[in-house]
């Protein structure tokens, strides 16, 4: 899970930094300058020199040896264009296993592979289970995670004890997490049979309609600790001073907590929203090992729905039709996130913390 | 210190040259001469499935027949295994896609039709199967699944495994029962008499989670009802004999209560340890490979094994070919790439693993049924001879490319009823909207693999 996490955290750095240039070349050409308030300061320009405004170079930009991007570049270009656009192609394929051995010379079908994902799939199904399991899962965790930032904030004799046994759940391997939740929710396993001395029939946790919440709860167990860690990060970069001022305020703890304190933990708490949203809705391994393949309907998710019609079915062409579908709808909330959070980078002044 | 890092990326660039040189030197020379396989210098490329329950062993094997492919040919052979049936499959389809690869591949047999369909690999002409040393050298029933009909064959057995049921003897005999039933009714009928919930006994053990028992208990009784699913380019899953079998199948737990309710969390492994605890009177759809574990538990010298029932529910006899159809036909083939460079070469290691002596050999190592002919007939172990004689009386799967979906569909069945199951009964219209569904994708299915 931790590594997942890391590749994604990478993988943002992509569409970050190519946004971060068009940005300041659309404040260059704005006639009046700079009208957006998050713009840095350093780019607004005096209005009304000449026609052309002619953007004074930061210190930074001077010079810079662009070429020495192109090994980056090029791997970038190999390891995710690359793929993406055979992705592509791939889903305008009738490929199955009767055309993969010249799949190159497939049938070209052109949309007919999103049209059946559409129309005769359970794929919007999918995306729906999707997209809330994702959205319970982290609206809970998010109190969980500040809840335990905040209680290890201040010293105690053990914190180090504490803040290890916090993070056990995330240092775990997801396979691990699952196969152990589903020895304990075998019918008549630990779970129902501690809830049976308290007289509770709790049904089925592996199959049937629960099954949805049995991932929410599993998948809150393993994610919390990766909103408290990046939670504790935001309070650990909130200076002394700002403490004993608004104690000298004479702030007491909620209010100090409400208006000073979590204003600092907006800009973390909003990555790991995002990080934490886009693992749940790619997690195969949780529901994968959980309640293995073909999963009940109610668990269905999109990883789950992809894999069988690739590996189960062998229809590679509306599998890559699929991911292709569900890539589209994630990257809309994905991108409006990111103009409205605006992560910057260090140089930039004027971003949000 | 200072050095470290240099010393180790030294390494490295060493190590990879190493290696780049090592991979030239063994693709290199590759002439292929007539008559016997003169394969000195060459390398042969094998994949195959890792074994779980004996690794050690099987690492032997590797060795020990690598040692003796070498004194044969003079090649060397190097085996590359894998954990699970998709890492096999994501193995081929780089392999197809790119055209190079392992030069063996071993495959279970309902995965032949599958891989069969890619056409990636050979289908042997009657000179291939001279080199493998004859087709008569093979049980004739496992080549049921090696192809399409008996012209074309890609598949060339090497072990079978046919299923059967093992039973308590004690138990059996408690209930006044004197030898194992041999149509489904008798079989409930003696669940039943062996079934004492009181005690934790239970008159059958079988897993409602298995990944793949639940669509062999319904292959096994369709087809023994005169269905053999697929029939031609039509997919008959909305059959009527096709819900009795279903009925039948979740009847065991919910009307006749004979299974272990807890069973439909269970997997094929809970139901032998269920079995293997002396806790039930039969244990369905096993294989010789639970051997190891029933001699070391505490039944061990109380069971046997015998054929399942081959007469359909509601039956007298078993009709059409239906007292063939015992069992899948089940075990593993080999087939050898069609990209292979040193396609001599690997027909030269097939005849050495299924020649009678490395047959009889691997079956004592891990208790896999030879498929070599002679082979099956030397078994002289008692415990063995009902197995042996399920291995002659199994039946293939239909041979599509459309198999997996239509497995997957009849499998979805029984894991979207589950929760009715737990209930005790399962709705008959969501029955029959469930065999509709899976019944549409199968044939869509069908549909496709008929037009390519």
């Amino acid at each position: 899970m931790s590594t997942d996490s890391f590749r994604e955290m990478k993988a943002m750095t992509g569409p970050a930094a190519e946004g971060q240039p068009a940005r300041s070349g659309t404040n260059a050409q704005a006639p009046d300058g700079g009208t957006s308030p998050s713009a840095g300061t350093g780019t607004i320009q005096p209005a009304g020199r000449g026609k052309k405004p002619v953007r004074r170079k930061g210190l930074s930009e001077r010079n810079r040896p662009l070429w020495m991007l192109i090994p980056g570049g090029l791997l970038m270009f190999v390891i995710i264009v690359l793929p993406l656009f055979l992705g592509i192609y791939m889903s305008a394929l009738n490929l199955d296993q009767y055309s993969l051995r010249k799949w190159v010379s497939a049938p070209f079908i052109g949309v007919g592979n999103f049209v059946e994902a559409l129309t005769d799939s359970p794929l919007l199904h999918s995306v729906w289970l999707s997209v809330s399991y994702s959205l319970i899962a982290m609206i809970v965790t998010l109190p969980l995670g500040i809840a335990a930032a905040v209680a290890t904030q201040n010293r105690f004799k053990g914190r180090a004890v504490i803040r290890s046994i916090f993070l056990i759940p995330y240092v775990l391997p997801s396979f691990v997490v699952a196969t152990v939740w589903r020895t304990m929710f075998q019918p008549n396993g630990v779970v129902d049979s501690a809830l049976g001395t308290f007289g509770m029939d709790a049904g089925l946790w592996l199959n049937g309609p629960q099954t949805y919440w049995t991932l929410i709860l599993v998948q809150i167990w393993a994610s919390w600790p990766f909103i408290y860690l990046l939670a504790l990060s935001g309070l650990q970069s909130v200076d002394h001073e700002v403490h004993e001022a608004s104690a000298l305020d004479g702030a007491l703890w909620w209010n100090k907590l409400r208006y000073v304190i979590f204003p600092y933990l907006k800009g973390p708490l909003a990555l790991a929203f995002l990080i934490g949203m886009l693992h749940h809705i790619n997690n195969f391994t949780l529901p994968f090992v959980l309640f293995g393949v073909p999963a009940p309907a109610d668990v269905e998710v999109l990883p789950i729905l992809t894999y069988v019609t690739s590996f189960q079915s062998f229809r590679f062409g509306l599998s890559a039709a699929m991911a292709f579908v569900s890539l589209v709808l994630i990257a809309i909330p994905l991108f409006i996130y990111l103009c409205a959070v605006k992560l910057d980078d260090a140089e930039t002044p004027g971003g949000k913390k | 210190m200072r050095f470290a890092p240099s010393a180790k990326l030294a390494a490295v660039i060493a190590t990879a040259a190493l290696a780049l040189t090592a991979c030239g030197g063994s693709s290199s020379s590759s002439e292929s001469s007539g008559g016997a396989v003169d394969g000195a210098g060459k390398k042969l490329s094998v994949l195959t499935g890792v074994n779980s329950q004996y690794p050690e062993q099987q690492k032997e094997w590797f060795k020990d027949i690598a040692a003796k492919f070498k004194a044969k040919t003079g090649a060397d052979v190097e085996f590359e295994t894998f954990a699970s049936a998709n890492d096999e499959l994501t193995r081929i389809q780089t392999s197809v896609v790119s055209g190079q690869g392992p030069d063996v591949y071993s495959l279970g047999t309902t995965f032949t039709p599958t891989a069969y369909a890619t056409k990636a690999f050979v289908t042997l002409s009657d000179d291939d199967w001279k080199k493998v040393g004859g087709k008569d050298r093979f049980n004739q029933a496992a080549l049921g699944i090696s192809g399409p009909d008996s012209e074309h064959q890609a598949g060339i057995p090497f072990v079978s495994r046919p299923f059967v049921m093992a039973y308590n003897k004690d138990i059996l005999a408690a209930a006044g029962i004197e030898k194992p039933a041999t149509t489904w009714d008798e079989l409930a009928e003696q669940a039943k008499k062996m079934t004492n919930a009181s005690t934790g006994t239970f008159g059958l053990a079988t897993g409602y989670k298995d990944n793949f028992d639940p669509w062999k208990f319904i292959w096994a009784m369709s087809v023994q009802a005169g269905n053999p699913l697929v029939d031609g380019d039509k997919l008959k899953m909305d059959d009527p004999t096709v819900k009795k079998a279903y009925e039948t199948y979740f009847g065991w737990l919910t009307k006749d209560k004979v299974v272990d309710p807890a069973a439909i969390g269970w997997s094929n492994s809970n139901a032998v340890a269920a079995f293997a605890s002396g806790k039930a009177g039969y244990l369905m759809m096993t294989t010789s490979s639970s051997v190891p574990t029933l001699d070391k538990s505490a039944i061990a010298g109380k069971y046997a094994y015998s054929i399942m029932p081959t007469t359909a529910p509601g039956e007298t006899s078993p009709k059409g070919d239906g007292d063939k159809a015992a069992s899948i036909l089940s075990g593993d083939n080999v087939v050898v790439a069609d990209y292979s460079q040193q396609k001599d070469l690997a027909f030269a290691y097939i005849e050495l693993i299924t020649s009678k002596d490395e047959q009889l050999n691997y079956q004592k190592i891990f208790g896999e049924l030879p498929a070599n002919a002679d082979a099956l007939a030397s078994l002289t172990d008692p415990k063995l001879k009902p197995i042996a004689d399920a291995a002659g009386k199994s039946k293939a799967t239909p041979f599509t490319g459309a198999w997996g979906d239509i497995q997957l569909g009849l499998l979805n069945v029984t894991v979207q009823s589950i929760p009715e199951l737990a209930k005790g009964a399962v709705d008959d219209a969501a029955l029959e909207q469930r065999l509709k569904d899976a019944q549409a994708k199968g044939q869509a299915s069908l549909d496709r693999a008929s037009k390519s």
